[in-house]
C-alpha cells in the first residue's frame, strides 16, 4: 500500500452526476505524481475527493493505511493531507502573514517559528507579508497559496493546477519550487493542464480519461510514448 | 460662531453621536452577512431583547449601566446563538432569501414573545439627571457622550478581537473564502454560532444604547432596523469597516437634513441613502467583505 491509495473511488457533485468512476489512484512516500488528461477526465475531481470536499459513493481513501474517505477536510488536514486548490486558493483581504497563519490553523504550536521558515523558503513572502493577498500578482499567490500548505509541514501536498493562468516565467519558478518541497521529502499529487511540465517533473503519472484509469506508469516513460505525445501532449 | 454654523455644527455633533450608536447593530447585521451570507432581519428583535435584558439589569437589580451594557450584549448574543441554530440553521440549505424571509418571521415571533413579557408601555432606564454640557455655543448630553464610548469601545474590542485574535481571524478567514477555510481546517459550524453571538449581542448594545437615549419597548428594535440596514448597505454589505462609515453617513446625513426638512422627513434619509447608494455604488463606499 502506498502512502496515500485510493481505491475504485466513484464520486461526483451529485448521484446522478458521478465523475470519477472506479479511479485507482496510489502515491508512496517522497513521490511526485503527476495526473493529465483531457478537460473533465475528473483529474481535480479526484484533488478534492481525496481532500474531503467530495464523498465518494464507493471506493476508498487510506492515508498511512487508515481510512479517510468520508471525513471533514479538517480532519484530513489534521492528518497531515494538504490541498491547495486551482482557484479561491488564497484569503484575499488578510494579509500574507494572516493566510499563512490560517494555513497551519489546525496546529497551534510553534506558529511564528514555521511562519519564519516559509518567509525563510520564500523571501518575497516575507517582504510582502503586510500586505493584502488581494495585491499580489497571479504567480505569487499560488506560492502564498504551497506555502500555507506548507504550513501544516503535510506528508502529502495535494496541487490542483497550479502554474493556470501564470506567464511561462511565473509556472517555471513555481515548478521549481514544487520540485524543492518535493526533495524535502513532502510526496506530491498534482493535476497538471500544463502535462509536458508536469511530466518532466514528476516520478509517475496518471493519464484519466472520462473518469477512468487510461495510462500509468512512469512519467518519463509516458512523455515519450508517441500515443501519449500525440494525444495529450500535442504532438 | 455664527448662528448657521453652530446649528449645522451642533446637528453634525448629534449625527456622530446617532451614527456611533447605529454603527454598533449595524456591524453585528454585515458581520452575520459577512460570515452566513444572508440580511438576518432577527437583529431587530434581538436589539429588543437586549434593551429589555439591560432594562431588567438596571431598573429590576439596579445595576450601573456599564454591567447593564454587558447582560444586553450577552441575553442578546445567546439569544441570537439559540435562534440560530433552532431556527435559521435548518432554512440556510433552502437559500438566502428562504432564510432572510426566516428572520422576518423569528423577529416577529421574538418582539411578540417581549410583548408577552412586558407588554406594550414604554419604559425607561433609571438614569441620574444630569444637565447638558455646553461648549462653543453646542450642547451635549453626559449621557450622550457615555454611550458613545461605550458603543467606541465595543467597536474598538470587536475590531481588536479581528485584528489580533486566532478565532477573529478564523472568522475573517470564513467570511473571505468559506470553502478555504473548511480546507485549513476551520470549523464553519463553531465560527456560524461565534458571529451569531457575537453579532446578536451587538444588536442587543445597540438597542440598549438606543433605548438610554430614548425609551423602550417592544418595537424598539424594529424602528431601528431599516436605518441599520442602511448603515450596512451603504458603507457595503459585509464590510465591518463599512458599517461604521455607512452608520456615521445616515447618523449626519438625517441630522442635517432637518436644515432643509422637517423632522417628520428624518427617516427618508436612510431609504434616500440606499437607494443612491445602490444606483452609484452597488457594493457600498468601502465594498462588500472588506475587513
Amino acid at each position: 500500500m502506498g502512502l496515500l491509495t485510493v481505491q475504485g473511488v466513484v464520486a461526483g457533485y451529485s448521484a446522478a452526476d458521478e465523475i470519477l468512476k472506479g479511479v485507482d489512484f496510489t502515491v508512496d512516500r517522497g513521490e511526485m505524481v503527476a495526473v493529465i488528461g483531457p478537460n473533465g477526465a475528473g483529474k481535480s475531481t479526484l484533488l478534492k475527493t481525496i481532500a474531503g470536499l467530495l464523498k465518494p459513493s464507493r471506493g476508498s481513501v487510506t492515508l498511512k493505511d487508515a481510512p479517510i474517505h468520508g471525513h471533514p477536510p479538517r480532519e484530513i488536514c489534521r492528518l497531515g493531507l494538504a490541498y491547495v486548490p486551482q482557484e479561491h486558493n488564497v484569503f484575499p483581504t488578510m494579509t500574507v502573514r494572516e493566510n499563512l497563519e490560517m494555513g497551519g490553523y489546525v496546529d497551534t504550536k510553534n506558529v511564528k517559528s514555521r511562519i519564519e521558515r516559509v518567509f525563510e523558503r520564500f523571501p518575497m513572502l516575507a517582504q510582502k507579508r503586510r500586505l493584502a493577498a488581494r495585491g499580489l500578482s497571479g504567480g505569487e499567490r499560488q506560492i502564498l497559496a504551497m506555502a500555507m500548505a506548507l504550513m501544516v509541514e503535510p506528508t502529502v501536498m495535494l496541487l490542483d493546477e497550479p502554474s493556470a493562468g501564470l506567464s511561462p516565467i511565473a509556472a517555471e519558478r513555481l515548478f521549481e519550487s514544487v520540485v524543492a518541497i518535493n526533495r524535502e521529502g513532502v510526496s506530491i499529487a498534482m493535476v497538471e493542464q500544463n502535462a509536458r511540465e508536469a511530466l518532466a517533473i514528476a516520478g509517475r503519472a496518471y493519464i484519466l480519461v472520462d473518469g477512468r484509469n487510461h495510462r500509468t506508469g512512469d512519467a518519463k516513460a509516458l512523455a515519450a510514448d508517441p500515443d501519449i505525445r500525440r494525444i495529450f501532449l500535442g504532438g | 460662531m455664527p448662528p448657521f454654523v453652530a446649528e449645522v455644527a451642533q446637528l453634525v455633533l448629534n449625527g456622530i453621536m446617532a451614527g456611533t450608536i447605529l454603527a454598533v447593530p449595524a456591524i453585528g447585521l454585515t458581520a452575520i452577512y459577512a460570515v452566513l451570507r444572508f440580511p438576518n432581519f432577527a437583529l431587530a428583535s434581538h436589539a429588543t431583547v437586549g434593551a429589555f435584558a439591560g432594562y431588567v439589569a438596571n431598573v429590576q437589580f439596579g445595576l450601573p449601566i456599564v454591567p447593564s451594557v454587558m447582560c444586553a450584549f450577552l441575553a442578546a448574543g445567546l439569544a441570537g446563538v439559540v435562534s440560530d441554530e433552532y431556527v435559521l440553521k435548518p432554512f440556510r440549505a433552502a437559500g438566502f432569501i428562504t432564510t432572510a424571509i426566516a428572520s422576518i418571521a423569528l423577529t416577529i415571533g421574538i418582539e411578540n414573545l417581549i410583548r408577552f413579557g412586558f407588554g406594550n408601555e414604554l419604559r425607561g432606564y433609571d438614569l441620574p439627571l444630569m444637565r447638558d454640557w455646553r461648549f462653543w455655543g453646542l450642547r451635549v448630553g453626559p449621557q450622550q457622550v457615555q454611550n458613545l464610548g461605550i458603543a467606541a469601545v465595543a467597536m474598538a474590542l470587536l475590531f481588536a478581537f479581528l485584528a489580533f485574535t486566532r478565532t477573529g481571524k478564523a472568522m475573517r478567514a470564513v467570511a473571505d473564502n468559506p470553502m478555504l477555510a473548511a480546507i485549513k481546517g476551520i470549523n464553519a459550524d463553531v465560527v456560524a454560532r461565534l458571529v451569531s453571538f457575537v453579532g446578536m449581542g451587538l444588536a442587543g448594545l445597540g438597542g440598549m444604547l438606543i433605548g438610554l437615549d430614548t425609551t423602550i419597548d417592544p418595537l424598539t428594535g424594529f424602528r431601528a432596523i431599516l436605518n441599520v440596514f442602511a448603515a450596512a448597505v451603504v458603507g457595503g454589505l459585509g464590510s465591518i469597516p463599512g458599517a461604521v462609515i455607512g452608520a456615521l453617513t445616515v447618523g449626519i446625513g438625517e441630522e442635517l437634513c432637518l436644515l432643509f426638512l422637517s423632522p417628520d422627513y428624518r427617516s427618508a434619509v436612510g431609504f434616500t441613502a440606499i437607494l443612491l447608494v445602490l444606483t452609484l455604488r452597488p457594493r457600498g463606499i468601502l465594498g462588500a467583505r472588506a475587513y
